[in-house]
């Protein structure tokens, strides 16, 4: 297996469709629940701790690009079997890939529960995740051009989700935000850690960088975009306190879908409903992301064809969908994938980093022994 | 294919050939043809052979000045002194037998004197065409109103006084592998894209099919995927429109009998282009742009979301919407999938029956069919008011597309939405649009993708697309068709200001 993904110039997109990868791939159905989440641990000074997560992923997001900068155009795939050598590369690589798939699996179960909860209570899962199926395979069929012009569509024409949340901020009560920086440090990391479930999706990173066209103009696009997914975050959870009574809102699951529920014009009236069947749009940019990740992965670790693994994966993932049925189940799958998430994507960086150094260092007199 | 070429070598040397064997050539490769006229004529004891089809050729032109002038000519018949005597300046030689067949079907004429080793060939062609009309598909309110016709030569002259430059090339490529058509592929050498050109010949040259029927088919035979809705070709009937795109670095494709150009590579958006909007003022020309694209998506979503809306998520309309909502639909029977479609359906119906019927009757019918669907449809409780309304606006948006093609596609699409909301609700909506996306995000017109400047994103085109500036803003040429020259004029120049009293 090559090291360096040697990709067709045509197949290569500007650094500037990232900001779009980065909000569409971190963006999904985490969002919707997590003001709950951060709230239990940090209580009123929640927003500390999704800036906390913000310093967090930057770092972690910095040393995934050194760790990428090292080689010439490799992904992470590559990098763990130069480093790891073919066996235990291959396997880190496959749990990357499994990763990926559970991912996608949580996001659909989740949305599919939040259609079931608010909408229609009897339909059925499976009938649900076939529609899903058939727009990922569509569009991945396309490939990566198709997968990143969805994603920058679908990240435009769902932005103005957010305006509507306009309402619920005149309907605020600041006072629950006082007393400030009331929590204690290991109580705001704890807030900090409940919000990586929703920001994980930036790992893509690491199986895109290589289809980068100007990998020298990459920060900008990459930490705005990083930066607006925080802020959504920061916004929906800090109008979440403002709104809810603090008893209350440790309750609330989706608190930021209840959000809408007061919105209404005359010309139309809950909007919370509207809202739901747009965040599809939400959450298709996540899907087909992570759909792609595998399929890529598959070809570059076992050179199975992405079309083989594509339509393979979508059968488990309907068998999946079919068999999930409780939403006990559902918020297990989704509580391990964070778990996991938090050590795979937040940790194993950290540590990837200066064994990658390190062995680069040791190469480098090698090569010039040799010349 | 080697046979073939070997016979071809054959056949060019009958002449000499005494004028007898000839008859009996020509008169074997048209077999029971009374039109094929052959007289032949002694002069000074040389033979001479006149022949051609009568109705391809101009006969009163050979009667005056090929027979006559040749009839009673002084000097002795040989083809290079009637060459000289004859006052066309048409004339030519040549020596292959196959020339001669084929030219016969190109309306030529051809003389030969016995015992000469060339025919004389003289162009008469007599082309039956109807004169310039107006515009009848794509009509404008402001511009030029002349359209294309059947007639190649009368479509080239007219994109000729368009664009008189040099630099317009108009190549010549023969397809149909049984009845050849002339197809001239039209652009600007110097402004044109190298690989639109050379892709689009190389489509042409590849072609392989026994005839091509009309520009139409001859656009779905090269476009990019054939199992897609949309066109990916651009076709019009307007000289202004066409050589628009031309100079805008374009590739166009004319077919001989047939009344519409091709312009390649097309995007979604320039399907709602319309030459008017530059015609008008600015302002009005951005705002009437605007409208066709909102047009366009309200035409597909409306009535969709009305089933879905009423079907499943009446809790999203007001309260006293509700209530008028209701009360139209007390009496209609159906559920709003089946009322919506068959209202749809019968809209289709007339406009179909519309487009066939002569133009006296089409309007009766279309009185009587708006009142029958208006009036009557609510009256007998098949469906409710507010459906014909929502119903009349989407088709009516329909409508406003400059391109026909694009017009049925839109109004094909809406069906299929219909029904995806009507089982599942906006779920099945939001589905649909999503798979539209996808679909459109996927195709390519010549290798372009279809939705540029939207996807690839490219800001400085958006100018000319869904907007337009005053022209002193409008430097450049659409980076997206990729054209060699991207300037226009220098910008510095005509940003420049000029002082009081200069």
């Amino acid at each position: 297996m090559e090291i360096n993904s040697n990709v067709k110039s045509r197949l290569q997109f500007p650094a500037f469709y990232l900001f779009f990868i980065m909000y569409g791939a971190q963006t999904g159905v985490g969002i919707m629940g997590v003001p709950k989440y951060i709230f239990k641990e940090a209580k009123q000074d929640s927003w500390i701790s999704i800036l906390l997560a913000y310093i967090l992923l930057i770092t972690i997001v910095s040393v995934m690009l050194v760790i990428l900068k090292q080689y010439e155009n490799a992904d992470i795939f590559g990098i763990q079997v130069d480093i790891f050598g073919k066996w235990i590369g291959k396997l880190f690589g496959t749990i990357y890939i499994l990763y990926f798939f559970f991912t996608l699996l949580s996001i659909l179960l989740n949305y599919i529960e939040v259609i079931k909860v608010y909408l229609f209570p009897t339909i059925s899962s499976f009938s649900m995740g076939l529609l899903f199926i058939i727009l990922i395979i569509y569009c991945v069929l396309g490939g990566i051009r198709t997968i990143v012009g969805l994603t920058f569509f679908f990240v435009i024409l769902s932005s103005w989700i957010l305006f509507p949340l306009y309402d619920p901020i005149t309907r605020m009560d600041w006072d629950h935000f006082v007393p400030m920086f009331h929590a204690t440090v290991p109580e705001l990391l704890k807030g900090t850690k409940a919000t990586t479930y929703s920001i994980t999706g930036f790992e893509l990173l690491f199986v895109i960088y290589p289809f980068i066209q100007n990998k020298e103009k990459i920060k900008l696009p990459l930490f705005l975009g990083l930066g607006y997914t925080i802020i959504s975050i920061l916004i929906v959870t800090v109008i979440s306190i403002g709104y809810f009574s603090p008893l209350d809102l440790a309750d609330i699951d989706w608190a930021t879908l209840n959000l809408f529920k007061n919105v209404s014009y005359s010309f139309i009236e809950r909007l919370d409903n509207l809202i739901i069947f747009e965040w599809m749009m939400v959450i298709l940019p996540n899907l087909v992301l992570h759909m792609w990740g595998m399929t890529y992965g598959m070809k570059r670790l076992y050179k199975i064809s992405q079309k083989t693994t594509l339509y393979t994966a979508s059968i488990i993932t309907l068998i999946f969908i079919s068999f999930i049925k409780h939403d006990k189940d559902v918020t297990m799958l989704t509580d391990s994938i964070a778990q996991i998430g938090f050590w795979l994507l937040f940790v194993y960086p950290l540590i990837l980093l200066p064994i990658v150094l390190v062995k680069k260092k040791m190469r480098r007199p090698r090569a010039e022994v040799k010349k | 294919m080697r046979k073939r070429f070997r016979s071809n070598k054959q056949s060019d040397n009958v002449f000499p050939i005494a004028i007898d064997e000839l008859k009996q050539l020509v008169q074997d490769n048209f077999p029971n043809n009374p039109d094929l006229a052959f007289s032949i004529y002694h002069h000074n004891g040389k033979k001479m052979a006149v022949f051609f089809i009568s109705y391809m050729v101009e006969n009163d032109k050979i009667e005056k000045y090929i027979l006559g002038p040749s009839l009673t000519m002084e000097k002795e018949w040989s083809t290079q002194t009637l060459l000289n005597e004859i006052p066309l300046s048409v004339g030519k030689t040549s020596t292959s037998i196959e020339d001669v067949l084929y030219g016969l079907l190109l309306g030529k004429v051809f003389i030969y004197i016995e015992q000469e080793k060339e025919i004389i060939e003289y162009i008469l062609l007599n082309k039956e065409k109807r004169s310039l009309e107006k515009a009848e598909t794509e009509s404008l309110v402001l511009g030029p109103k002349i359209a294309f016709t059947e007639s190649l030569i009368t479509n080239l002259n007219i994109i000729r006084w368009r664009i008189r430059s040099t630099d317009l090339v108009l190549e010549e490529i023969m397809v149909g592998k049984s009845i050849k058509r002339e197809v001239r592929m039209i652009y600007m050498k110097s402004i044109a894209n190298e690989t639109d050109v050379n892709t689009m010949r190389q489509r042409l040259l590849d072609l392989d099919v026994d005839e091509v029927e009309d520009s139409a088919v001859l656009s779905q035979y090269i476009e990019d995927s054939s199992s897609n809705l949309f066109p990916q070709f651009d076709t019009t009937e307007l000289p202004d429109r066409f050589t628009y795109a031309i100079t805008k670095g374009k590739v166009g494709l004319l077919l001989e009998n047939s009344p519409s150009g091709i312009i390649a590579p097309a995007s979604l958006f320039s399907f709602l282009e319309s030459t008017e909007d530059l015609y008008m003022r600015w302002q009005t020309g951005s705002f009437l742009r605007l409208a066709r694209f909102l047009a366009m998506f309200f035409s597909m979503i409306v009535t969709p979301t009305y089933v879905a809306v009423i079907t499943y998520h009446f809790e999203i309309i007001p309260t006293q919407l509700l209530l008028s909502v209701g009360e139209s639909r007390a009496s209609v029977p159906f559920p709003p999938l089946i009322e919506a479609l068959l209202i749809e359906f019968m809209l289709e119906l007339l406009r179909e029956a519309g487009a066939r019927l002569p133009t006296k009757v089409g309007q009766t019918m279309g009185i009587v069919g708006g009142i029958v669907i208006g009036q009557a449809a609510v009256q007998a409780g098949i469906t409710s008011n507010i459906l014909i309304i929502v119903a009349a606006m989407s088709s009516l948006a329909s409508f406003t597309a400059p391109s026909y093609l694009l017009g049925t596609t839109v109004r094909l699409i809406r069906f299929p939405l219909i029904l995806l909301s009507g089982i599942l609700g906006f779920i099945g909506l939001m589905f649909g649009i999503c798979l539209l996306i996808i679909h459109l995000l996927r195709l390519t017109s010549l290798g372009t993708p279809y939705l540029a400047p939207l996807y690839p994103l490219s800001l400085q085109d958006f100018n000319n697309v869904f907007y337009r500036l005053p022209f002193n803003m409008e430097n450049n040429r659409a980076k997206f068709n990729r054209p060699k020259d991207l300037v226009r004029y220098s910008a510095k120049e005509a940003r420049k200001k000029q002082d009081i009293d200069e």
